[in-house]
């Protein structure tokens, strides 16, 4: 089992075009659902926003994990978007965010275990800073795989 | 310095296994042994064993949601704080458990 499996430069996008948390998440919203990973867009950042509240998602050096727990995912997977400009957002060290991870998963999780354990392979690489320099200097999909690599 | 750890977060899918990671990482940079529990949707991993327990100095809990077994842990030296702490300033959190250690004799 390896992380890049879990990783899908489908739903990878560098150089996003927001400028704000709510135009990136669309923005990453409709490219999951351009490739089958949601049904809603409008549902599913809602439900993304349900998760905010409950306390901030930066985690510190310019990288924010939203949680996209949401009853309109069909697929479980890790959207990543990488901008070039720091965006507002709630974080840990009071910075502003570069690189986002947005996980998506859905409400049942029995059936999906082992894409779940992916995700927290893929989640522990989060937790490695050389990996984070990488992931947002990445100019590319390809690049960004090869930070996790 | 022997340590371990469990780590756990509300929805159990990312901010643990980053805890996890960044304990390791430099609780292993500061020249400490470690082996972090995490509780997350999949259940537990990497399940600290009752000897591990036992030789630990210290326990160090990141976590924002009660823990299955904590019950393990009595009487030992315990450090609770939220996971964002463990991911924030894992240094910090480490070097706050050697002088917990130092100054903490166990009763």
């Amino acid at each position: 089992m390896e992380v890049k499996e879990i990783i899908d430069p489908k739903i990878i996008k560098t150089q996003l075009l927001g400028t704000t948390k709510a135009e990136v998440l669309e923005e990453l919203a409709n490219v999951l659902l351009k490739n089958d990973y949601i049904s809603d867009v409008a549902g599913f950042v809602k439900d993304i926003y349900a998760r905010e509240a409950q306390g901030q998602t930066g985690i510190g050096n310019y990288i924010a994990i939203p949680h996209g727990k949401s009853t309109f995912v069909n697929k479980i997977g890790v959207a990543i978007g990488v901008t070039e400009q720091e965006i507002p957002w709630e974080t840990l060290d009071g910075k502003g965010v570069k690189g986002i991870i947005l996980f998506v998963v859905g409400p049942d999780n029995e059936s999906a275990q082992n894409h779940l354990k992916l995700l927290s392979l893929f989640a522990r690489k989060l937790g490695n800073d050389e990996v984070v320099e990488h992931l947002i200097q990445a100019k590319d999909a390809q690049q960004v795989v090869a930070a996790f690599a | 310095m022997k340590i371990v750890g469990v780590a756990a977060c509300t929805v159990g899918i990312a901010h643990t296994y980053i805890a996890q990671e960044k304990l390791e990482n430099a609780a292993k940079k500061a020249g400490h042994e470690i082996q972090v529990e995490t509780q997350g949707t999949i259940g537990i991993e990497n399940a600290l064993t009752p000897e591990q327990i036992a030789a630990a100095d210290i326990v160090i809990l990141a976590i924002d949601v009660k823990i299955s077994g904590r019950e393990r842990f009595e009487g030992k030296r315990i450090i609770q704080v939220p996971t964002e702490v463990a991911v924030k300033s894992p240094n910090k959190l480490i070097e706050k458990a050697v002088e917990v250690v130092e100054q903490q004799p166990i009763v």
